[in-house]
């Protein structure tokens, strides 16, 4: 869905390069998550995969598009979730949609479907100018949504949004990508990219440092143990033990066996703590 | 694409019309009309002007009161000066052997010196009104010439206005941060400046029309009308969005397109008061060109080739600003 080769973007058009020699594929239907600190080149990458920005240096081919002859039908295809909502503050929100919506060629949602999607229903004849920042920043998320997009770009989807809207957002994300669409995800959450993505690229500096599943870089990066806590003649004990040392598994097996298990964990390591073990940086 | 167009131009419409000072721009042409309405002069508060010379035809001075405002000076050299100072004022003079000639600038309408041609033949043959045969002339027009030329201004003005609200939702766009998201839809650029010109097109020609309805223009070609104006309003809808990209706030968006003004009001003052020679140093500016186009729509009195010769000079001109200021309004928009 996605082709990025060799991929570089200077803002100063000299070899001081806000994106170098980045080079990535998205197949579809799959979840990639683009992680990295402010000012990494997460959205300048974006942007050119986008069409906001013009393609300097590189090979780019979005949805089936060559990115240096943008052709505005790609934008049929592809949605877009601004970290900063966008929307006209004049307009009430059903009306941001419908307008919206009929800018595109291809069959679109029902504005009040997207409207209740997001929890705003109710709020739809109220102008976007009255909204909080973010009421506005889900009528943007559900805007991105309007054209059944097959590729979805979301830039930091649940920044702002309290848990349960955030918890919202990340299930109709789940759901449209059930349906198959693929989604590039920009954030610097990390919680989110490994609760949502199928695939995490580390971005630093404007370099890829690293692409693989969450689940792959907690095997690698994190520490085969796993944490038992139990009582022992009424006192907390707290033990641990290794998943591949065959005594230590066997120790395990036994202390469940004969103990009042209290709590239990697997040692993995987050993705924030990879992220730094990786880059040497914090995502701040 | 038309339908994007009009998509785009029909929710800056709606937007335009709950903003107060969108709101407001939209209404001024009314409010120029009834204003205009108010204070010009009916046709009978208006008298052509003659100037004679003093003494040379005592009877014909008082022959020619009957009808006219005369003022008297002293010789020829002072009449000539008299007529170059301003428009509408016709010298009559001697000629020699009971004859006269008609001083005149030149740029006076047809029918001021009709009039006065008439008065000099009526008074070489003795003619008084009682001894008038003959039907009474009438020379179709009913609108005074002040009107005419306050209506010609306010339709100009009319022109900057569309400018004006384009300069405004431009503003608009770039506050609430759309033109993004506007640019990741399958709008073309061009699209979406064609579909943002329109409104500067839209209250230019709908305000101009309902002015001249409301001010009495309603025998007038208003296909002519029309020409005139969609070509007049190119160069305030190029300004506008201009101020728009380089503004951030709508105050200063709307007060940085008075500096149209400047040309606008200083081409017309220089069509009206100087002489011929100083004339083409407002070549250059349009609205020159349109205030002669308007003229002569507002006097029913040009052909459509005479109008197609004004709005295509104003067209040309504005083609060459376009040429200057389109890459400037496509990066700005990006």
């Amino acid at each position: 869905m996605i082709k990025v080769k060799n991929l570089y973007h200077s803002y100063s058009n000299d070899e001081n390069y806000a994106v170098d020699d980045v080079s990535f594929e998205i197949s579809k239907g799959e979840i990639f998550g683009f992680l990295g600190p402010s000012g990494a080149g997460k959205s300048t990458t974006q942007n050119i995969l986008t069409g906001l920005l013009q393609l300097q240096k590189g090979e780019v081919e979005v949805a089936g598009y060559d990115v240096k002859h943008i052709k505005n039908k790609m934008f049929n295809k592809i949605g877009m979730s601004f970290e900063q909502s966008n929307v006209y503050n004049k307009m009430s929100g059903l009306e941001n949609l419908e307008f919206y919506g009929k800018l595109f060629d291809v069959d679109t949602r029902n504005p009040m479907e997207l409207i209740k999607m997001v929890g705003l229903d109710g709020k739809e004849n109220i102008k976007a100018g009255k909204y909080s920042k973010g009421m506005k920043h889900r009528l943007t998320f559900a805007r991105s949504m309007i054209n059944n997009p097959e590729l979805w770009f979301l830039d930091e989807p649940t920044t702002g949004l309290d848990p349960a809207i955030a918890s919202n957002i990340k299930d109709i994300i789940k759901e449209e990508n059930n349906k198959g669409v693929t989604i590039f995800l920009t954030t610097h959450n990390m919680y989110i990219a490994d609760e949502l993505c199928d695939r995490v690229a580390f971005i630093v500096d404007g370099k890829i440092r690293l692409i693989d599943s969450p689940k792959e870089l907690k095997l690698k990066y994190g520490e085969k143990l796993v944490e038992v806590e139990y009582l022992r003649e009424g006192k907390p004990i707290k033990e641990s033990y290794s998943t591949v040392v065959e005594e230590e598994k066997n120790q395990l097996i036994k202390v469940i066996k004969e103990n009042n298990i209290q709590t239990m964990h697997t040692k993995e390591a987050t993705l924030e703590e990879i992220f730094i073990k990786v880059t040497g940086r914090g995502l701040v | 694409m038309i339908r994007k167009i009009f998509l785009i131009f029909k929710r800056d419409l709606k937007v335009s019309v709950r903003n107060f000072i969108t709101l407001y721009i939209i209404v001024v042409p009314i409010i120029f009309a009834v204003i205009i309405n108010v204070f010009s002069p009916g046709i009978n508060d208006t008298t052509v002007e003659i100037v004679l010379i003093e003494g040379e035809n005592v009877e014909q001075g008082e022959y020619f009161e009957q009808f006219a405002k005369v003022e008297f000076l002293n010789d020829l050299d002072e009449m000539e000066e008299r007529v170059k100072k301003r428009d509408n004022i016709i010298g009559v003079a001697p000629d020699g052997n009971n004859e006269y000639f008609i001083l005149s600038q030149g740029n006076e309408p047809t029918y001021v010196v009709d009039y006065v041609k008439n008065l000099v033949t009526f008074d070489h043959y003795d003619i008084s009104v009682e001894d008038s045969q003959a039907e009474i002339v009438d020379y179709g027009r009913d609108i005074s010439p002040l009107k005419r030329l306050m209506v010609n201004v306010a339709t100009i003005f009319t022109s900057v206005l569309g400018g004006m609200i384009i300069a405004l939702n431009i503003v608009e766009e770039k506050t609430d941060n759309t033109i993004s998201a506007i640019n990741l839809s399958p709008v073309s650029r061009l699209g979406f400046i064609a579909g943002k010109s329109l409104i500067g097109v839209f209250v230019p020609v709908v305000g101009t029309f309902l002015m001249l309805f409301i001010t009495g223009f309603r025998d007038i070609n208003y296909f002519h009308a029309f020409l005139m104006v969609v070509t007049s309003c190119i160069i305030s809808i190029m300004v506008g969005f201009i101020e728009g990209i380089n503004n951030d706030d709508v105050m200063n968006a709307a007060g940085n397109m008075k500096m149209l003004f400047l040309p606008l009001f200083g081409s017309i003052a220089g069509a009206e008061l100087l002489a011929d020679k100083w004339q083409p140093l407002f070549y250059w500016v349009p609205f020159y060109w349109t205030y002669k186009g308007n003229n002569l729509v507002l006097s029913n009195s040009g052909s459509l080739i005479d109008i197609m010769k004004y709005s295509g000079i104003v067209l040309v001109i504005s083609m060459i600003v376009f040429i200057v200021l389109a890459p400037r309004i496509r990066k700005g928009l990006e």
